[in-house]
Order: structure tokens, then C-alpha cells, then sequence
């Protein structure tokens, strides 16, 4: 079974590897993007040493690193499974020996994967050439890093499916999806951190979980948490990885529920 | 004048070639390797105005592929098209507002929306006056019997509703030729014979031509007076039904039921001398096979005279079994035919007439 | 008599556009529901930015906001006519080209016609208010003939986009990958709307003469503004647009006639 798995993300990262126009195209538009947030970000700070606590370094090591992570994390699950469901392939794909959410998920790790490996490592050598970002010397770090953007990876599919999931109970999720894109981006930090927004902000983030998809590995890649901070950020992740699993058995039984009783 | 003249027409694809694995989709990546497959291979023919033809081949022997190039969709490769006076790639706009197109799998309606609302939006995209249009509307809705239907959203039709109105969308400008792919596919009997009676009836109203792909082998029984036969690409049989039939078709089998046991031998020594061959079903019931140089009759009264029997059945061999055939063996041509070919000589095809079915 | 032609055939398929959503009522508020969080996203990045510093560049908040609002209304029209997100998916690989080029339209704009996006030009309508309260704000001097000025700018940006975007799409029919650049493209354009001398010059570089998204956005806009005025570049736009749009066309009309279909 798990071979099987396993066997869903190689071929999704082998289909991600068969368009080479995005591939081409998918690294210049990446360096593009920390280019432009780097030079956006040095004219925010213009004379200014550290803005919200963090200095002009640790903002540039930021930039690159939130953009990378997001290339790893960023998947549109939502939009596949809603088109699963709309077209009715759902049921199908539920008569199948495995787990239909299961899979999806292993297909967005192929991606993620994909990306991680094709666009994340070259684009972040390109990044570390031109601009003066500092990579942390600890082993420990990258390491917790990695572990993080896992983290990452699985709660933003989580959420992915979530959103997904409600083309079963509306008949037009496709604002909703949006919505999420919206506040993936804004409310995770890749487009500005969270230690910008104003203090009433800061504290209803806290406590949602976007923060745990960018801002946190982010903040521990650039130096900014250290020690047990660290570990509190990834227990955070932990935790919303955990209470995210309930929400989404919930809507996938009784999806199942409805499926079977109304037959689609 | 030729509705359709197509000459040496080809069609190449570049067709990527995936190589195998992670190694080989990395390599892809950086270099590219393509394959030449050639769909259509410098085929020819010509079909005058007011025929039905009907254009069939299996999967992948190049017949959309080449619908497609007749209509203006694909650009040949090389070759030579002419379309009621047009080459259809170059003159596109001007081109297709003489012919219809109906592709049995795509529909051209809009989906959430009645379907009168798509038949005047097509009205403004063809131009057709309001007066003209309603004429034909009319009379469109009449014989398709579409009255019902106009005001029924296109999701909630049945396929067979469905594509009655296709055909209706297509016809609206009156096109004086109509492309046909698979417009009977997934249809019940009687949907599909609605559709040929329909078909038939704006050939011989209107003189429409009309070039038909077809799996099914009964549209082109009931409707083709020509059958242009693809495989790999290239014709293989290009005329006349009747004359595929007289030539592919190798003889006839009768069915006798006797009301008595009978045994082999007496049933030899009644046609003896004729090159005949009989099978035995069981106790009572027997064929006999009879190729096409002796008549039925003669068999028939050897038989019919001596023996006490309670039925008689004919069977012709159908067209469906000679195509088969035709496939099987891959060439349409008899020896005597491969000969001729040089010559390049076909009979004139007759104009669209309800061929026996 | 061409052009005659085409509008009427654009009050065709607007009419049956609307048909169609008064089935779906609830979808056209979402969309232009999410399309707004989207612009207020985009908003709230700029609030943010500016609490943490008084300019970027020289340019204050109020000046950097009615550029947005030239952009909402650039991208608002834009969306609305050359609505070709999955134009790839629909019509190269589902094979409903075919339909389109059995009919005596242009197909292009057969294509822009049958996605038309009405929603977002309510995205327009809010982009003028945020420019005009911006105006207000920055008590620039208004002239009789600045509608006019806006118009012509507002075109030429439309065709900017619309060239680029068509010139995109039309790639599907050159290369079988599907073009999963268009989305990425779309975080590019936003960096057009912020003050082009924030960026080194490789990057400005690109915006004004490359991927040209500084034409949509701070170029026009700048001849609204006293302070920034820079004449030339704004006039610059509607050349431009021009230009971009005449590639786009070419392109397509290059690309079509190595159309493919779908299938066999």
C-alpha cells in the first residue's frame, strides 16, 4: 500500500517535469518575485535599520526564504478536488483501494517536491549570488527548517482540502477558494510578516493558522526565534496540523454519507 | 461544380516522445526528442455537389484529422484543398459561412441557457437576416420537432435532443455542405433513424452535400451512395456502396427448415454439379453457402421441389461483415482492381438516392 | 463594418452571459466578492507598509494608493473582456477550439467573447473611487480634460495586458504544456503599480520595455500626479498598448494556424 503511495508522487513529479515551459518560465518568474520583494522591501526601509524588529538583512534572508518555502508548500488541491467532485470522478476514485484524500495529498507532495528540488535549490542559489542573503550556519537549523516547511506543506494541503472538500455541500465553492488564496498569502506572511501587521492584528493571527504555514519557519531560518522559541513555533505547527485533521474526517464522512445516500 | 476536391493532401504531427523514467524526464527537460507521425498520407478525391459520402475508417486511420483540415481547424501539411471554392485555412472566416459543422461529441450550443437563446446568437454570428432566419427556424423546428425543446435549457436535453438541435444549430445559416463526425454516436435506434430520415430529406430538399464520418455502418447503408474507405492514412476503397457490396460480397446463404430428418447426402446429391457447400445446423435445419456466380433460384428449385419444408431464410452478406473483412485483409482492391488503378478511372457515382438497407 | 460586427456580437454574448448567471445568481456576488478581497489584500499591504515608514521612494501613501486605484481600473477592464485563465485547459486540450474556428468570427475574439467577466469591472468601478479619494487627498488640480487623459491611459493599459496575456495563452498552441505560466505571471504584474525607482535597473528594465506592467500602473498614473509627473512615459502608454496588443495578435493568429485539436 504504501508503495503505492509512494508511486503517486513520482508520477506527479514526473508530470510536473513534462511541461518544460513552466519549468523554464517557473524559475525566472520565482527570481523575479524575490527580486522585486527585495528591492520593494530596501525602499521600506529606505534609511531605517530594523522595521518591526527585523533588521535589512534578516528581511532579505526572509523574502527568499518565504518565497522558497511557498514554492514547496503551494499546491492547488483545492481547486483539483473540487473538479473531482463536480465532475462526479470522486465516486469513482472512492471504489479504488486507497484513500482518495491520501492520495491527494501524495500528488501535492510530488509537487511540492518537484518544486522544492527544481525551482527552490536553483532559485535559491540565484537569490544568495545577487542578494546579501545570509544562510544559517547551524546544521541544527536547516534541519528544524525542513522539518518546519513539512509542516508547512501538510497544513496548507490540509486546508486545501478543506476548501475543496465544500463543493460537496455548495454548489460553487469557487469563491471560497479564492478567498483562501487571499488569506493564504496575506495572513501567512510571504507578502508581508506578521510582525508588521498592527498589535490587535498580530494578536487574532496568533491565533489562526496561517502564521504556522510561512511566518514561523520563515522567522526560524532567519535567526529571528532561536532556542525554545524554536521548538514553541514547531509545537505550534504540530498542534494545527492535529486540529486540522478533525474538521476534514468530519466534512469527509459525511460527504461519503451523502454520496451514498443520494448517489451523487 | 465539386463541392469538395482535396488532392494529395497530407498531415504531419509532432509528437513528443516522453522518454522513460526520472533520468529520461530530466533529460526531456533539457532536450526534447520528437517523432514524425504522418495521419493523413497524401490522399485524393473529389466530391461533386448533392452527394452524400460517407467517410469511415477505425480509430486513428485519419478520418477527423482530415474533417478537420476540410473544415478550416487543422492546416495541412502539404497538399491541396479546395472547399465550395475556398481553401479553408486561408480564407477561414469567409469559408465557413457556407458550410455546418456538427462534431458528435462537442456540442456548439451554450450550456445553461435555452436553446433558442444560442439559435439567435448564432443567427448574429452568421449574419442571417431576421426574416430568413425565422423561415428557417421554422422550418427547422418542423421537421426536426424541436418545438418543445427551444425553451428547455441545453443540460436538461436528452443526447438525442440534443443533438437534433446540433443538427438544427448547424443548418441555420444554410450551409450548402454539412460535416458530419459521429453525429449518430450514443444515439437509441430510434433517434438514429429520425436523424437519417432527416438528413436524407435536407439532401434531397436542398441538395446539400453532406461528408459524414460514421462507426456505424447502418448510417452509411441508409444514407451513402458513396463510401470513401481510410486506413493508416491513406484510401483504401473510394465508391460506390452497391459496387463494394458486388464485389466484397462473396455469395449468399440460404436456411432451410425441414419439416423431416434429413441427411447429408441427400441434401449433396440435390444440388450435385453445383459448387455449392451446405452446412448442417441440426436434425431438421441446414445452409447452404452460394457463391455469387449461381443464382439463388436454381439452388432454390433443385431444393424446394423434392423436400417437405416449413421455412426459408436468405442471408446477404452485410456490409458490416465485408468491412471487417476489408480491414482484416487491409486492402480493398482485388488483384484484378490493383491493375486498374493506374488508370485512375472510377464510374460517375450516382446523386444521393436511398440505397436499399 | 467589421468592428460594427464584432461589438454586436459582444451585446450578443453579454446578453446571454447575463442569461446564463441569472441561473447563478449567488456566483456573480462571489466573484466580485472575492475579485474585492483580492484589491483589499493588495490594500492592506500598502496600510501596513506605511505604518512602518513615511515613503517609499519619495512616494507618500496617499500617492502610492491612487496608483493602485489606476491599476483596479486598468485590471478591471482587462478582466472582464480578456478573461483567458484557462484558455489552455478549455480550449486546446478539451479540443473547443475546434467549435471556434468553425464559425465566421474572428477567434479571438470569439474566445474573449465567450468568457466575458462583467463581475470584475466592478473592481474598475472601486478602483475609481479609491483614485478619486486619493485625488481629494493629494489635492491635485483637476482639468476638463483629465477624463479624457484617463481614458486614453486606461486603454493603453488594457491592451498592454491583454497582449501580454493573449501572447501567454497563445503559447498552448506551440507547446503541449499547459500553460501554468499565466498564474505565475499574475504575481508579476502587480510590481507594476509601485513607484518604478524603487527597483535596480534590471527590473525596471523589464517593467517598462520586457514584460511592460509599469505601463499599468505607475507610468499613466504619474501624469495624474504634480509631484511625479513624468509626461513622456505616461504618453508613452497608449503607444505601447499599441504595440503590445499588435504582438498579441500576431502571435495568436501565428499560433492558430498551428492548431492541433484535441484527440485524434
Amino acid at each position: 500500500m504504501t508503495s503505492a503511495y509512494l508511486d503517486f508522487i513520482r508520477i506527479r513529479f514526473l508530470m510536473m517535469l513534462a511541461y518544460r515551459v513552466n519549468y523554464y518560465s517557473g524559475i525566472i518568474i520565482y527570481a523575479i518575485n524575490i527580486g522585486a520583494y527585495y528591492f520593494m522591501w530596501k525602499a521600506i526601509y529606505g534609511q531605517a535599520d530594523t522595521l518591526a524588529g527585523f533588521t535589512v538583512a534578516q528581511m532579505t534572508t526572509y523574502v527568499a526564504v518565504s518565497w522558497m518555502a511557498r514554492a514547496f508548500y503551494f499546491n492547488n488541491l483545492d481547486r483539483e478536488i473540487s473538479n473531482d467532485i463536480r465532475d462526479g470522478s470522486v465516486a469513482v476514485q472512492m471504489t479504488r483501494p486507497y484513500s482518495y484524500l491520501m492520495v491527494k495529498m501524495m500528488q501535492g507532495f510530488g509537487e511540492g517536491l518537484f518544486r522544492l528540488l527544481l525551482f527552490m535549490v536553483p532559485g535559491m542559489i540565484i537569490a544568495t549570488l545577487i542578494f546579501p542573503v545570509t544562510l544559517p550556519a547551524d546544521p541544527m537549523r536547516w534541519i528544524i527548517f525542513f522539518v518546519m516547511i513539512w509542516f508547512s506543506f501538510l497544513i496548507n494541503s490540509q486546508l486545501n482540502i478543506l476548501t475543496g472538500l465544500f463543493a460537496f455541500f455548495v454548489e460553487n465553492n469557487e469563491g471560497l477558494m479564492r478567498m483562501k488564496r487571499v488569506a493564504v498569502d496575506l495572513l501567512s506572511g510571504v507578502i508581508v510578516p506578521i510582525a508588521f501587521f498592527p498589535e490587535w492584528a498580530r494578536a487574532v493571527l496568533n491565533w489562526l493558522p496561517f502564521q504556522a504555514i510561512t511566518y514561523l519557519p520563515g522567522s526560524v531560518f532567519t535567526g529571528r526565534l532561536n532556542g525554545a522559541e524554536t521548538w514553541s513555533a514547531l509545537l505550534v505547527q504540530v498542534v494545527w496540523f492535529a486540529v486540522l485533521i478533525v474538521p476534514i474526517l468530519a466534512m469527509w464522512r459525511s460527504a461519503r454519507r451523502r454520496l451514498f445516500v443520494q448517489g451523487g | 461544380m465539386l463541392a469538395i476536391d482535396v488532392k494529395q493532401l497530407r498531415k504531419q504531427f509532432n509528437v513528443q516522445k516522453n522518454r522513460e523514467g526520472l533520468k529520461g524526464a530530466m533529460l526531456d527537460l533539457f532536450k526534447r526528442e520528437h517523432t514524425q507521425v504522418t495521419a493523413v498520407k497524401d490522399i485524393s478525391f473529389e466530391i461533386p455537389q448533392g452527394e452524400i459520402c460517407g467517410y469511415i475508417g477505425e480509430n486513428g486511420a485519419g478520418k477527423s484529422t482530415t474533417i478537420k483540415m476540410l473544415t478550416g481547424i487543422l492546416v495541412p501539411t502539404s497538399g491541396h484543398i479546395q472547399v465550395n471554392g475556398f481553401v479553408p485555412h486561408k480564407d477561414r472566416e469567409r469559408f465557413v459561412q457556407g458550410i455546418g459543422v456538427v462534431f458528435g461529441q462537442r456540442s456548439q450550443l451554450w450550456w445553461d441557457i435555452g436553446v433558442i437563446e444560442s439559435f439567435r446568437l448564432l443567427r448574429k454570428v452568421y449574419r442571417v437576416g431576421e426574416a430568413d432566419f425565422k423561415q428557417r427556424l421554422d422550418e427547422l423546428v418542423e421537421t426536426l420537432a424541436l418545438g418543445e425543446l427551444l425553451n428547455r435549457p441545453v443540460r436538461k436535453l436528452s443526447l438525442g435532443q440534443r443533438m437534433r438541435c446540433e443538427l438544427a444549430a448547424a443548418l441555420l445559416h444554410r450551409p450548402s455542405i454539412l460535416f458530419l463526425d459521429e453525429p449518430t454516436i450514443g444515439l437509441d435506434v430510434v433517434v438514429k433513424t429520425e436523424i437519417r430520415e432527416f438528413l436524407k430529406r435536407l439532401n434531397r430538399e436542398h441538395g446539400t452535400t453532406i461528408l459524414l464520418t460514421t462507426h456505424d455502418l447502418q448510417d452509411i447503408e441508409a444514407l451513402c451512395s458513396r463510401v470513401i474507405m481510410l486506413d493508416d492514412g491513406r484510401i483504401i476503397y473510394d465508391g460506390g456502396l452497391e459496387e463494394l457490396k458486388a464485389r466484397w460480397g462473396k455469395g449468399r446463404e440460404v436456411q432451410f427448415q425441414f419439416n423431416d430428418p434429413i441427411p447429408n447426402e441427400r441434401l449433396e446429391a440435390l444440388t450435385g454439379g453445383l459448387d455449392v457447400r451446405w452446412t448442417k445446423e441440426n436434425e431438421q435445419t441446414a445452409k447452404v453457402w452460394i457463391p455469387l456466380e449461381i443464382n439463388v433460384s436454381d439452388v432454390l428449385s433443385r431444393v424446394v421441389g423434392t423436400t417437405d419444408i416449413s421455412d426459408i431464410k436468405i442471408f446477404e452478406t452485410s456490409t458490416e461483415e465485408i468491412v471487417r473483412e476489408i480491414y482484416r485483409t487491409g486492402s480493398a482492391e482485388t488483384d484484378q482492381q490493383r491493375a486498374d488503378a493506374n488508370l485512375d478511372e472510377r464510374e460517375p457515382t450516382a446523386r444521393a438516392e436511398a440505397v436499399r438497407s | 463594418m467589421r468592428i460594427a460586427y464584432t461589438f454586436e456580437l459582444f451585446r450578443e454574448y453579454l446578453a446571454n452571459y447575463i442569461k446564463t448567471k441569472l441561473t447563478y445568481r449567488a456566483d456573480f456576488w462571489v466573484e466580485v466578492v472575492s475579485d474585492l478581497m483580492f484589491s483589499l489584500m493588495n490594500l492592506v499591504f500598502i496600510f501596513v507598509v506605511f505604518q512602518h515608514t513615511p515613503a517609499l521612494g519619495d512616494w507618500n501613501q496617499s500617492e502610492v494608493v491612487f496608483v493602485y486605484g489606476y491599476f483596479m481600473i486598468a485590471q478591471g477592464v482587462f478582466g472582464c473582456f480578456t478573461n483567458l485563465w484557462n484558455f489552455g485547459d478549455r480550449y486546446i486540450i478539451k479540443g473547443e477550439m475546434d467549435r471556434i474556428l468553425t464559425r465566421p468570427a474572428h477567434s479571438l475574439a470569439q474566445v474573449m467573447l465567450e468568457n466575458v467577466d462583467p463581475p470584475s469591472l466592478v473592481g474598475s468601478l472601486v478602483g475609481i473611487g479609491i483614485m478619486g479619494a486619493a485625488w481629494g487627498e493629494l489635492g491635485l488640480p483637476f482639468h476638463w480634460y483629465d477624463p479624457f487623459v484617463l481614458i486614453v491611459m486606461v486603454i493603453g493599459s488594457v491592451l498592454i495586458y491583454s497582449g501580454i496575456y493573449t501572447t501567454l495563452a497563445a503559447i498552448s498552441f506551440y507547446s503541449d504544456a499547459p500553460t501554468g505560466i499565466i498564474p505565475l505571471m499574475y504575481n508579476i504584474q502587480s510590481y507594476g503599480r509601485y513607484p518604478i525607482q524603487i527597483y535596480n535597473k534590471g527590473i525596471r528594465f523589464l517593467l517598462t520595455w520586457v514584460l511592460p506592467f509599469a505601463f499599468v500602473g505607475v507610468y499613466p498614473a504619474s501624469y495624474f500626479l504634480a509631484e511625479h509627473a513624468d509626461r513622456s512615459m505616461a504618453w508613452l502608454t497608449p503607444v505601447v498598448g499599441l504595440i503590445v496588443g499588435a504582438i498579441g495578435l500576431v502571435v495568436w493568429n501565428r499560433g492558430v494556424k498551428r492548431y492541433r485539436g484535441a484527440g485524434s
